[in-house]
C-alpha cells in the first residue's frame, strides 16, 4: 500500500485517537495516553518523526492547517529514506544582578534528520546533524535493528541515552545532573523493549560525555516506564565506572493527565564519587494546560541539591511558558524563568524571558 | 471530549497542578556561612589571584555545571583541583593546532575562542546559556596576556602533585606513557637518571624517555620502550641516592612527602588486559 493511499487512514486514526497537541515533549505524549515511539522513529523520543507523527503534527498539532488533503506531508522523501528536521531563532533578555541587562538574538539550533529504512520496519540508519549553533556536529550516528517488528530492537552507533524524561529543555536541572540530554550523545549498544504497555531500554556507552574514551569502564543506563492513557510511571538507572570514581544514579518519573491538565514530575539522586562525598539531587514538576487546539500554558518548577554535606546551597528554577502553533509546522514561544539560588551567586538569581520561533518537520 | 467544554475542569485542574507545585516546591537556600560557589567558607581564605577569581566567578559557578567529573566534555574538567593543569599550554581536542590556554597570547588560546564565539568547531561557551559578561571574558584575556599565572604560590619543598594513572587505578591496555606533575618546576638535566618503571617481578621497563615538555616545566612525561602489557607495575621517583631529582633552584624532591626534602617517591598502578583504544 503506497503512502498516499495510506493518508486517508492516518488521518482518521489520528483524529480519533488523539484530542491534543504534538511535538517533541512528552507531556504530549502523556496527552495522548501514547508511547514516545509513535511519534518518533527514536523509541525513547526526539528527533525525526515518524509517519504517525508527522501526521498527527499536520491535523492536531496547529490551531489551524494550511493547505489540502494531497499535501498532507509524511517525512518519506523516497521509498526507503525519510527526513526532518528543526530550526529555534530566539530573542532573549537575561537580567543578572548587579550587572547591565543583555539581550540578543540567536539560532539555539538548527538540525537535520536522515532516516534510511533500508528494510522496512525493521533495519535504519539514522542520522542527526546539527548544522547551527557552531560548525556543522554530529549528534546521532547509529543503524537500528527491530529483531522482532515494534517490539524488540538493538541499536549501535551514537546515541542519546536513556534516562527520565527526554524534556525539551536541555538546561532543566534534572537533564543537568544527569549529563544526558539532547547536546550530549554518546557511543554505544542500547537494546529496548516496546510490549504492550510496557517500554524499556538498556544502554551501555563509553560514559566519556560524547568525548573521547578515557578509561576502560562503561556506563550503563537504563530506563523502564509503564504506560497507560491517563497516567504513567517509570524509572531509570545509570552507573558509570570511571578512573575518578563510579557515578551512580536513580530516577523515577511519571504523568497524570486530568482533562486538558497534564502534570509531570521527575526526581533524581546521583551518587558522584569523581567530584566528592555529597550526593545530589534535582526534580522537576510541570503542567501543562491545552487551552484550546494550538495553544499550550506550561508551568515548571525546579529544585536542585548539589551537595547534600552543605545546607543552604540549593538553588530552584520556575518557568511560565506559552507555546502557540498556529499552523503545521511552526510554533512560537514565549516564556519567562526565574532562578533563586544563595544570594552571593549572582548568576544563580538571574531573570531570562525569551521570544522563539520553531519551524520543525 | 470537546475543548470548549473542559474551561471549567481545566481552571480546576491547573489550579490543582499548581497547589502541587506549591506543596512541592522546595525553596533556595539562603547561603549562610557559603561562599558566592556554595561551598562553606574556609577560616583561612584562599590566596587571592587573578585566576583564582576566573575559578570563582567564571569555572566553577558556570562551566562546571557541564566541565565536571569524568563525563566533562572532551575531557576537560573545570573543578577547582583540575582546571589549570587540563588548560595552560595543553592542546586542544577540537582545534589540536590551538593551545587551550596560550600564555601570553589570548588571541591564539582556543578558550578565548570559545567564549567569545569565534572557535572554528562547535558552539559558543557556555553552551545553551547566555554569553559570558565581557568584564569575565576580559578578565580572562588579561590573565593569559599576563602569562597565565596558577593561583597558588607554589610551595618551598619539591612534592608529586598527581600522576596519570593514579595511585591504585587500572589503566587500559597499550598503556606506553606516564604523566607526573610537580608542585614546582623540575630541573629537566635530572630527569633521565631518576624516574624507574618496574613489573610486578620486580624487573625494570624500560624507559625510551623522560621528558619535560615545553611549556609544562613543572610536568615529566615518561615514554616507555614499549607498551605495557597487562599487570601490575611500580614507578619510582629517586628523591636520595647518586642522583635525585630535584627542582631548577636545587630543592631535591621530598618523595615520601613529609615535609623534608629527600626520600623516593614510590606508586603502584595496574594494566588491564583490555582492548587498547
Amino acid at each position: 500500500m503506497s503512502v498516499r493511499k495510506l493518508v486517508p487512514w492516518m488521518v482518521a486514526t489520528v483524529l480519533l485517537v488523539m484530542a491534543g497537541t504534538a511535538n517533541a515533549e512528552p507531556y504530549l505524549a502523556a496527552q495522548m495516553g501514547l508511547k514516545c515511539a509513535m511519534c518518533h522513529v527514536n523509541p525513547t523520543g526526539g528527533g525525526m518523526r515518524t509517519v504517525f507523527g508527522n501526521t498527527f503534527a499536520q491535523t492536531q498539532l496547529a490551531e489551524k492547517r494550511i493547505g489540502g488533503d494531497d499535501d498532507l506531508w509524511t517525512g518519506q522523501v523516497m521509498k526507503f529514506l525519510s527526513v526532518g528536521g528543526n530550526a529555534r531563532a530566539n530573542y532573549n533578555w537575561e537580567d543578572v544582578p548587579h550587572q547591565e541587562g543583555t539581550n540578543d538574538f540567536d539560532v539555539e539550533e538548527a538540525r537535520a534528520y536522515l532516516d534510511f529504512g533500508v528494510i522496512p520496519n525493521r533495519l535504519s540508519i539514522y542520522l542527526d546533524q546539527r548544522f547551527a549553533p557552531g560548525n556543522a556536529t554530529n549528534m546521532e550516528a547509529n543503524v537500528r535493528y527491530w529483531i522482532k517488528e515494534n517490539t524488540f530492537y538493538v541499536k549501535a552507533g551514537r546515541m542519546y541515552l536513556p534516562f527520565g524524561y527526554r524534556f525539551e529543555d536541555d538546561n532543566a536541572f534534572v537533564r543537568q545532573l544527569s549529563g544526558i540530554n539532547m547536546q550530549a550523545p554518546d557511543e554505544g549498544v542500547e537494546v529496548g523493549l516496546e510490549s504492550g504497555s510496557w517500554t524499556a531500554q538498556l544502554a551501555i556507552s563509553n560514559g566519556a560525555g560524547g568525548g573521547n574514551e578515557v578509561d576502560p569502564g562503561k556506563q550503563v543506563t537504563t530506563r523502564v516506564e509503564f504506560v497507560q492513557s491517563k497516567w504513567r510511571a517509570g524509572a531509570s538507572v545509570l552507573y558509570n565506572d570511571t578512573d575518578l570514581g563510579s557515578r551512580t544514579g536513580f530516577g523515577g518519573f511519571g504523568a497524570l493527565t486530568l482533562g486538558p491538565v497534564v502534570l509531570l514530575g521527575e526526581v533524581d539522586w546521583f551518587d558522584d564519587e569523581s567530584i566528592g562525598d555529597g550526593k545530589l539531587m534535582a526534580t522537576l514538576a510541570e503542567a501543562d494546560w491545552k487551552l484550546k487546539q494550538g495553544h499550550n500554558l506550561k508551568l515548571t518548577y525546579e529544585w536542585f541539591e548539589p551537595n547534600d554535606d552543605i545546607d543552604e546551597d540549593e538553588q530552584t528554577r520556575a518557568s511560565l511558558l506559552y507555546e502557540w502553533s498556529p499552523i503545521q509546522f511552526i510554533q512560537l514561544r514565549a516564556g519567562v524563568r526565574v532562578y533563586d539560588g544563595i544570594p552571593q551567586n549572582d548568576n544563580q538569581n538571574r531573570k531570562q524571558a525569551f521570544l522563539q520561533l520553531h519551524g520543525f518537520f | 471530549m470537546p475543548v470548549g467544554s473542559n474551561n471549567v475542569l481545566a481552571a480546576k485542574g491547573f489550579l490543582l497542578a499548581s497547589l502541587v507545585l506549591a506543596l512541592a516546591a522546595c525553596t533556595a537556600g539562603n547561603g549562610e556561612g557559603l561562599d558566592q560557589n556554595g561551598q562553606p567558607i574556609p577560616i583561612t581564605p584562599p590566596t587571592a589571584s587573578q585566576f583564582q577569581e576566573i575559578q570563582d566567578t567564571v569555572f566553577t559557578p558556570i562551566c562546571t555545571q557541564c566541565h565536571i567529573g569524568a563525563n566533562a566534555p572532551q575531557g576537560l574538567r573545570l573543578d577547582a583541583a583540575n582546571s589549570y593543569a587540563l588548560l595552560v599550554n595543553v592542546n586542544s581536542n577540537e582545534v589540536p593546532g590551538l593551545k587551550r590556554v596560550n600564555p601570553g597570547n589570548a588571541d591564539q588560546s582556543y578558550i578565548v575562542q570559545k567564549i567569545s564565539g569565534t572557535a572554528a568547531v562547535g558552539g559558543r561557551m557556555p553552551l545553551g546559556q547566555a554569553a559570558l559578561p565581557q568584564d569575565r571574558i576580559d578578565l580572562i584575556r588579561s590573565w593569559i596576556a599576563a602569562g597565565a599565572q596558577p593561583a597558588a604560590t607554589a610551595p618551598n619543598n619539591l612534592t608529586v602533585t598527581s600522576v596519570i594513572p593514579a595511585a591504585g587505578e587500572v589503566a587500559p591496555a597499550g598503556l606506553s606513557k606516564l604523566t607526573v606533575v610537580f608542585a614546582r618546576d623540575v630541573d629537566a638535566t635530572l630527569t633521565s637518571s631518576t624516574f624507574e618503571v618496574r613489573d610486578g617481578f620486580d624487573q625494570p621497563v624500560p624507559v625510551a624517555n623522560a621528558q619535560v615538555p615545553q611549556g609544562r616545566p613543572n610536568v615529566v612525561e615518561l615514554k616507555l620502550a614499549r607498551a605495557l602489557p597487562a599487570g601490575s607495575y611500580q614507578l619510582e621517583i629517586h628523591g636520595q641516592g647518586a642522583v635525585a631529582l630535584a627542582d631548577d633552584a636545587g630543592h631535591v624532591l621530598d618523595g615520601d612527602a613529609d615535609g623534608v626534602a629527600g626520600g623516593d617517591f614510590l606508586m603502584s598502578f595496574d594494566v588491564s588486559a583490555g582492548a587498547s583504544r
